[in-house]
């Protein structure tokens, strides 16, 4: 553990229709699936919370799905109960992820008024076509209109997140997005590049039946260059590979993830990881459900080993600008400057990475090659 | 002649590869009661799970069977022989103890060019040849036109000829009939010295050096002290036996047997297939004929990707040469790949097998290098050496000339065919000798061609040139002087020695920028750009770049599923650790194995 920080994380696994890229635990759900469902996870956070007594909670989010799809009471309801059962810190960060077109005017005054303070919308882009693509269900023109409405609502820390390397997008579309995304005020944007995952219509579109071309790796690390450019000189410091912030608004939540940080996922398809331990999340609706109420099937858990700890620290800590402190990898036992000297002076001298104040970290214009680093600085 | 001999047959049947001919011999064995069918296992003889695997017949196994005709019982000894060219001598050994030879031919496919080969080896040894036409089953078969073939081709009467389906266990009867009446039956002489034929041997771990044998004259018997003519040495003799076709003691060998001996020989090098065995107090006065030293012609480096077992590579090796005397090896040390062996081979399939049975048998990752074959080079100063690795290759300054080995191809091929093969032929410095038509749908084409070029996918451009429907044989008739150059890869400005080969000049340029494309391909991109250069003492002749690594980055933990992230990382990194680190550049093991099948249809 390298810091204080405890997160919750809290899974709403219902969508309005699946994204043509999407491979996480979602379905379409009717009104007695989803109560069905809020119930055992209210259930679940009142009971667990014994173990959670004596931490300090400061960030809390609601990921999914589209934890905007649901009836905001539901919404209120679990944070009714995170505020019954958890010592929540004062400045405890609450982000809810948001689809465009799923958002009223009166959600987002109910999430604001239960305590929540983040937004973070899932725009992935700005051209119609390209939304179009991916399958969702919104437009431009509602993506704009839902950050304008989460502002008049009170929500000043909004999010948007763009995906890069959509079929027929361009650099010049990326850029366009971003400008419209700085002028309508979001203080973070989160810029993922597209992967295919196996089993998702994008993937069979794009590998199987080849009725689809995405942009190739030079391509999309282009594009990826042409946002990073523009943010920076915006003011968007990118504090992780594929996150940017002004000052202040980084997401605690993740950093706390990339900080090898302690957390508790409630809900469907929810992992955890205290006391050294990473616990499974269950995949399946009524496995969760006989494990909230009966504790039937037990959970999988891994408990974390030296190296395993070492992997981590570095898989995670890496993607961040400020990189990992050789401290903390010192205390896992794992001298990193000595063992691995001889890649580490290649690197420095090529200026793939760079030690400052006692962290390592990945050049500026090395970040694409992050995954190469690590597996070339593990143990 | 003592009339035990008149009811002993000894024959070997010979075919093209699939042709038939382990699945005949199994049948034989089924119909004279052998091995009882409980026992039958398909493809008996074939004794190695590889053999099974690829359905073709590597080591030889012989077999005793007894067959009751007209009241009295014969033995009948088989010797199965491999149908590869790479073989072709042990084929002729196991020929040279025989009397007669099953010769079966594909009634759907007609003459081959090893069926030809072969028929050709067994005339050469005197045998008495049993055409017998095979897989009368297929609705393709042609029973007509295959004995026609055999009697305009090969030019042995084919009227009387068994027409069988060994698949299905149709007419065997007849060829156990023809056996034992046109094979002629042994006629050595029982009182004279000692003189067996060893047509193989291999290594068992108590019983030593064990001597699979046909017995011409005299006779063998435990405590005899024998003499091995070509080595010159002596042992007492422990053991001897038959082939039931699992090996059975009996008291004595004698003229006209087929069997074992077995005499505490402690290298499988003493036993040398072709070598005469005589009675060392009263010896033979002449050995038999048609004795020839097996050597290597494909060589190649062999590597491990887990450099530190070497020590387990070289047990490997030592076990397999055990019991494959053909097999050569000496230590190796390359700059890329470490500390490895440079392995001789008879030919490509040798090659095929030996590193698949260190694969599979052994548990081995190994990196085989390009092969290459043997080289004389003469040195301005009077000296010659044989060369078959490139990196020992003196430097062109010292180099008066060089020659390589030649061998006569011939190619069996339907005539539509002959355009592109000729053009594949000449392509690969091939010099025209002879065509001619068998009949209307078979051609045979000769041409003298450097080996070198052979071993470089020669099979699968022919393969690939004529559908499947070319066969080809090929025999090493001498060296010839030719221009050959080193051709080095140069990856970021350092020579590469695995990479490594010699070519012909006119060659080198086309394998050169081959050889570049195809590493493009196959190696990742590093973290710095890297280029490929190849080069001919020091000239560049070709040249690519690998661009440097922009995009690879694990997406990000969503939901805080961390472990699958780690755990695709740690498989990122079991598979980086069969890289091999050439200074700072990563090479995927496959990589030495690629600029091989850089072929001439991409470049």
């Amino acid at each position: 553990m390298n810091n204080n920080n405890f997160g919750i994380y809290i899974h709403i696994p219902f969508c309005m229709s699946k994204c043509a890229y999407c491979s996480f635990v979602s379905k379409r759900a009717n009104e007695a699936e989803i109560k069905e469902y809020f119930k055992h996870l209210n259930r679940q956070i009142k009971q667990e919370s014994n173990k959670f007594k004596n931490r300090h909670i400061t960030s809390i989010y609601f990921g999914g799905g589209t934890p905007s799809f649901v009836d905001s009471r539901y919404i209120v309801e679990v944070m009714e109960h995170l505020n019954n059962f958890y010592n929540l810190a004062n400045d405890c960060e609450i982000t809810i992820e948001c689809n465009p077109c799923s958002i009223t005017e009166q959600k987002l005054n109910d999430y604001k008024k239960s305590g929540i303070n983040r937004i973070s919308f899932g725009v992935q882009s700005l051209s119609d076509e390209c939304l179009q693509i991916i399958g969702r269900k919104h437009n431009a023109k509602q993506a704009i209109l839902a950050v304008e409405l989460a502002k008049k609502c009170g929500f000043e820390n909004i999010s948007a997140d763009l995906l890069i390397g959509i079929p027929n997008q361009t650099s010049s579309m990326l850029l366009r997005d971003v400008k419209m995304l700085v002028g309508a005020g979001v203080k973070h944007i989160s810029a993922y590049m597209l992967m295919l995952e196996e089993g998702t219509r994008l993937y069979e579109a794009v590998c199987i039946n080849k009725s689809i071309s995405i942009a190739n790796d030079d391509e999309c690390v282009n594009m990826y260059n042409c946002a990073y450019t523009l943010l920076k000189k915006e003011g968007y410091n990118r504090y992780e590979i594929s996150n940017f912030a002004r000052a202040g608004y980084e997401c605690k939540h993740n950093i706390n993830y990339w900080q090898s940080g302690e957390y508790v996922g409630f809900g469907l398809s929810a992992y955890s990881f205290y006391d050294n331990k990473r616990i499974d999340g269950f995949n399946k609706f009524d496995d969760y459900y006989s494990f909230v109420t009966q504790g039937i099937p037990a959970e999988s858990f891994e408990c974390l080993n030296k190296k395993q700890q070492i992997e981590e620290t570095l898989m995670l800590g890496l993607r961040l600008q400020k990189g990992i402190s050789l401290k903390s990898l010192l205390n896992l036992g794992y001298d990193i400057l000595s063992e691995k000297q001889e890649v580490i002076s290649l690197y420095i001298k090529n200026q793939i990475i760079q030690i400052e104040d006692g962290y390592l970290k990945v050049a500026d214009n090395m970040f694409g090659a992050t995954n190469q680093i690590i597996l070339n600085l593990l143990p | 002649m003592a009339s035990r001999q008149k009811h002993i047959r000894n024959f070997c049947i010979v075919a093209h590869i699939d042709h038939g001919k382990s699945t005949l011999a199994d049948r034989l064995i089924e119909k004279t009661g052998t091995v009882s069918s409980r026992d039958m296992s398909e493809q008996l003889l074939d004794s190695m799970e590889l053999e099974k695997e690829r359905g073709i017949t590597i080591k030889l196994t012989p077999t005793r069977m007894f067959y009751t005709k007209d009241g009295v019982e014969y033995t009948l000894n088989l010797i199965d022989t491999p149908g590869h060219v790479d073989f072709t001598y042990e084929v002729s050994r196991s020929l040279a103890a025989c009397e007669g030879a099953i010769l079966i031919v594909d009634a759907s496919q007609g003459v081959e060019a090893q069926t030809l080969a072969n028929a050709y080896l067994a005339i050469d040894n005197n045998l008495e040849i049993l055409p017998v036409i095979n897989k009368i089953d297929l609705p393709s078969a042609n029973i007509e036109k295959a004995k026609a073939e055999i009697e305009d081709v090969i030019g042995v009467p084919a009227d009387l000829a068994p027409c069988i389906s060994a698949k299905d266990g149709i007419n065997i009867e007849q060829v156990l009939d023809q056996i034992i009446e046109n094979v002629p039956c042994p006629n050595g002489d029982e009182n004279a010295p000692l003189k067996a034929l060893i047509f193989d041997s291999y290594y068992d771990n108590f019983k030593g050096a064990v001597c699979f044998v046909r017995i011409f004259d005299g006779s063998c018997k435990i405590g005899d002290k024998i003499l091995m003519m070509q080595t010159g040495k002596t042992y007492e003799v422990t053991e001897v036996g038959v082939f039931t076709p699992n090996m059975k003691p009996c008291n004595i060998l004698q003229a006209g047997d087929v069997g074992y001996i077995c005499a505490s020989i402690k290298n499988l090098l003493d036993t040398k297939v072709g070598d005469t065995i005589t009675n060392a107090i009263t010896p033979t006065a002449e050995r038999l004929a048609g004795y020839k030293e097996v050597q290597p012609v494909v060589f190649s480096g062999i590597f491990l990707v887990d450099g530190s077992k070497y020590g387990d590579l070289k047990d490997a090796l030592e076990k397999l040469k055990l019991n494959d005397a053909s097999l050569t090896f000496s230590p190796e040390v390359s700059k890329a790949l470490g500390f490895g062996f440079r392995c001789g081979f008879l030919g490509l399939l040798h090659m095929d097998i030996i590193t698949e049975r260190l694969e599979r048998e052994f548990n081995l990752d190994i990196i085989t290098t390009a092969p290459s074959v043997s080289y004389n080079v003469y040195k301005t100063n009077g000296d010659c050496l044989e060369v078959s690795n490139p990196s020992v290759l003196p430097p062109v300054a010292e180099i008066d000339r060089m020659e390589e080995p030649m061998v006569k191809l011939s190619v069996f091929t339907p005539p539509e065919y002959v355009g592109a093969i000729m053009e594949l032929c000449q392509d690969k410095r091939g010099v025209y000798k002879d065509l001619q038509y068998l009949d209307k749908q078979r051609v045979r084409l000769e041409y003298v061609i450097p080996l070198g070029e052979i071993i470089y996918d020669f099979f699968d451009s022919l393969k690939s040139r004529t559908k499947g429907y070319a066969s080809l044989d090929y025999e090493i008739i001498g060296f010839e002087k030719s221009d050959l150059v080193k051709l080095d890869i140069l990856l970021n400005g350092e020579p590469c020695d695995a990479l490594s080969l010699i070519t012909h000049r006119e060659k080198a340029y086309a394998r050169g920028r081959g050889i570049a494309e195809k590493l493009k391909k196959v190696i990742p991109r590093q973290m710095f750009e890297v280029p490929i250069q190849a080069c001919i003492g020091g000239k560049i002749i070709a040249r690519e770049t690998i661009s440097a690594l922009r995009k690879d980055v694990l997406a990000k933990c969503y939901g805080g599923d961390i472990t699958r992230k780690r755990k695709l990382l740690e498989k990122q990194k079991e598979g980086k650790k069969r890289m091999r680190k050439i200074g700072s550049i990563e090479l995927p093991s496959e990589a030495f194995m690629s600029i091989l099948k850089t072929n001439d249809d991409e470049e």
